[in-house]
């Protein structure tokens, strides 16, 4: 059931195409027949009452749940796809290795790792040296090392952490801590970051600043971003699309200003909030 | 941040070179830990000095004034080749129990698998064959013969090959399941090996007899092996009658685990066994292939205590089922608990009280009380007992360990976190220190559950 946008982007500029998603737990239908597209370098915001699957397409497209139904392709590889009538997702570690990288909505860092070895850990799926070169400390090995701390460290720069590098993730403060997670997510060099509610606990002028962070990873670094947010000023303002679920199907998708002005929205998930922007 | 700032040359030149280059860039590099911390430097350079010369000062002075004058508990060459066995092992368990975080209680199936790999490919017991390769053993001797330098990586092979074996169906279990499925392996092992005694076993496909075994021997049974070739390098023989040599090729093997275990700790695999252990799902979402990095960690474990089961095989020369009880399993796991889980140095540490209490100090007290009350009953029976208390204590009182590593003490312990912030340098935040690592995970039993979707 294509709704707005999706359906309409030149397939070469289509990073993610999502066809007729379906995921079931048990009895409950958590997310019902899905069609969704993502532009190349595009923020693209995912939106709905809580409840309404936004996690769970979020865990469907980095491979952490298998859809009871549908196909996912991701910059022309298949994530989700068909084998026989089974349908079967690559693994997380696999979709990462491809260029998606996530970050979590509860805070999900490996708290007694400094932060320059949390980046370190995002940056593994990347590095080639086996087992027996850590033994030997091989030349290669230990280059590929060295290389991966000015790669951790350039992140920690760009996030503004290169100061607490050797402090544990768990000990850094709470905006610092979403800070870390995303250089970590950057670390396995996505092609798509998927943020999950990025500003969530955030204050005013945190939040202003998290916005500008976004927004320059896809002018700098030319990243397509896909978000879960419920602040609306930062959807509003950081968005090129909206896609609005409920109850696990979409209802709306388009630009800020279209989502705004829809009634089922409105009707669905906006209400009063929407009355006053 | 590391030791090396400076890029190294590539292939096997620049690997020589840089090893050069450690070994002389050592002096400075100890000048630097002795200004830095004077004492601790200091303590441990005696304690590496007394390890490393203990067994020709055990010879020459402890064990005559032990004899002559009186009898003091010093550990004789038997208790520090086992504790240098028992060090090994401990040092293994700790890559798989410490580093990953995967507890595994039936450890000792590997070091029967050592122990067994020496008995096969070292000892007359398959008299039906003679193969002598590059051993110190007549030609035409019944039997297989292998030299120690094939026997180790054998036993390598074999305990990790096992270890696969073991982690591949338990690799979507955590937890208590995971220690359960380990327990049932660590206890088939040894009855296997108990019961092989005598194979009678026919298969046969349309009258054609593909095997037919009648009465096969494999293993020796309850009997076991015996006996087995000690390990000879330039016609020293490394067994029990051997005195200091084959001390000294524990402490050799030992030093080897040490390295090999640090590198390993130090390395993309260390840091991926780290962010298993703290949080697997975010792990995997990060790119880390879970399954094979679990796997390498059961695997290189495993393999520790083949090496170790190898060794003690042909120091003993025999071995039997009876050597690879659930016990074993259990003591070396309270030595890595009790030394500091995750702590190389701290293992060592356990590993080594542990066995010297064990096989030295509660004998030595044992014969001192039959001397006085004959009617006493024997402290060597009570070796379980104690470590059990003293594993009690340590929980109550210090449950991150000996020398417990900083992760598993900031986990384990709110005081173990401020010491080691402190000696991190780094400023507490006392409103973070929280008992229960993982927030919720202390009562979110669905986290160990096997199950596919996990709760994100």
């Amino acid at each position: 059931m294509a709704v707005g946008l999706t359906g309409s982007i030149p397939d070469d500029q289509v990073l993610v195409r999502a066809r007729g998603v379906t995921k079931r737990f048990g009895g409950l239908l958590a997310v019902n027949n899905v069609d969704f597209d993502i532009p190349r370098t595009s923020i693209v915001s995912l939106i709905g009452p809580n409840g309404a699957g936004k996690t769970t397409f979020f865990n469907m497209i980095t491979g952490a749940y298998t859809p009871t139904q549908g196909e996912i392709s991701f910059d022309g590889h298949p994530i989700v796809y068909l084998k026989g009538s089974k349908v079967k997702s690559r693994k997380p570690h696999e979709v990462t290795a491809l260029g998606i990288g996530r970050t979590f909505q509860n805070i999900r860092l490996f708290g007694t790792m400094s932060a320059l070895d949390n980046v370190r850990a995002g940056i593994h799926v990347h590095l080639r040296s086996h087992w027996w070169d850590s033994i030997l400390r091989t030349p290669s090995m230990l280059n590929e090392e060295l290389d991966t701390i000015d790669a951790a460290m350039g992140l920690l720069e760009l996030v503004g952490l290169e100061d607490r590098a050797d402090t544990w993730a768990r000990n850094l403060p709470y905006g610092d801590q979403r800070r870390l997670e995303i250089a970590r997510a950057l670390g396995t060099r996505p092609k798509l970051l998927l943020l999950d509610e990025p500003t969530a606990g955030m204050n005013a002028s945190e939040t202003r600043e998290m916005t500008d962070f976004i927004r320059k990873l896809r002018t700098e670094l030319g990243l397509t971003v896909l978000l879960i947010e419920h602040d609306m000023r930062v959807v509003m303002g950081i968005s090129d699309r909206i896609t609005v679920l409920d109850h696990g199907e979409v209802i709306a998708e388009g630009t800020p200003a279209d989502v705004r002005a829809n009634p089922k929205v409105i009707e669905a998930y906006l209400g009063r909030g929407a009355a006053e922007a | 941040m590391t030791a090396e700032t400076e890029r190294v040359g590539t292939g096997p030149v620049g690997w020589i070179g840089h090893l050069v280059d450690s070994a002389a860039a050592f002096p400075g590099h100890y000048g630097r830990l002795l200004a830095a911390n004077r004492t601790r430097t200091i303590v441990l350079t005696v304690l590496a000095i007394v390890a490393l010369t203990y067994p020709i000062v055990y010879q020459q002075v402890f064990a005559p004034f032990s004899r002559n004058v009186f009898p003091l508990p010093f550990p004789d060459e038997t208790t520090v080749t086992f504790m240098t066995i028992f060090a090994i092992m401990a040092i293994g368990l700790n890559i798989v129990a410490g580093f990953a975080g995967l507890l595994d209680l039936g450890y000792v199936a590997f070091y029967a698998l050592g122990a067994y790999t020496s008995a096969f490919f070292a000892s007359p017991h398959f008299g039906s064959v003679s193969i002598v390769l590059f051993a110190n053993v007549a030609d035409g001797f019944p039997g297989i013969h292998l030299p120690f330098w094939l026997i180790l990586p054998l036993a390598v092979i074999i305990a990790a090959t096992f270890g696969a074996l073991l982690g591949a169906p338990t690799l979507r279990l955590r937890g208590d399941y995971l220690a359960i499925v380990t327990l049932g392996f660590g206890e088939i092992v040894p009855i296997f090996f108990k019961n092989l005694a005598a194979i009678t076993f026919t298969f046969s496909i349309g009258g054609a007899t593909i095997i037919s075994l009648q009465n096969v021997n494999l293993t020796g049974g309850p009997l076991g092996i015996n006996p087995i070739d000690p390990f000879i390098i330039f016609g020293i023989g490394f067994g029990a009658t051997s005195g200091i040599a084959a001390v000294y090729f524990g402490i050799l093997l030992t030093i080897i685990a040490i390295v090999v275990a640090r590198n390993l700790e130090r390395s993309r695999m260390g840091r991926a066994w780290g962010a298993i252990r703290e949080d697997e799902t975010a792990a995997e979402m990060m790119g880390v292939n879970t399954v094979r990095t679990k796997l390498l960690a059961f695997a290189l474990g495993a393999s520790f205590a083949g090496v170790a089961g190898a060794f003690q095989a042909s120091y003993l020369g025999a071995t039997t089922s009876d050597f690879f009880q659930f016990s074993t399993s259990i003591l070396v796991l309270i030595m890595v608990i009790l030394g500091g889980i995750g702590n190389i140095w701290g293992v060592l540490a356990g590993a080594l009280a542990l066995t010297y209490i064990d096989k030295s100090f509660l004998p030595w007290l044992g014969t001192r009380v039959q001397a006085v009350a004959p009617d006493f009953p024997n402290p060597t029976q009570f070796n379980f007992l104690i470590f059990g208390i003293l594993l009690v204590a340590m929980m109550r009182f210090r449950p991150e360990g000996f020398l417990p590593s900083r992760q598993r003490a900031a986990e384990l312990s709110v005081h173990g976190l401020q010491d080691a912030e402190e000696e991190m340098g780094v400023e507490v935040e006392t409103d973070n220190i929280s008992i229960a690592p993982h927030g919720q995970a202390e009562t979110d039993r669905s986290a160990e559950l096997p199950s596919e979707e996990k709760d994100l």
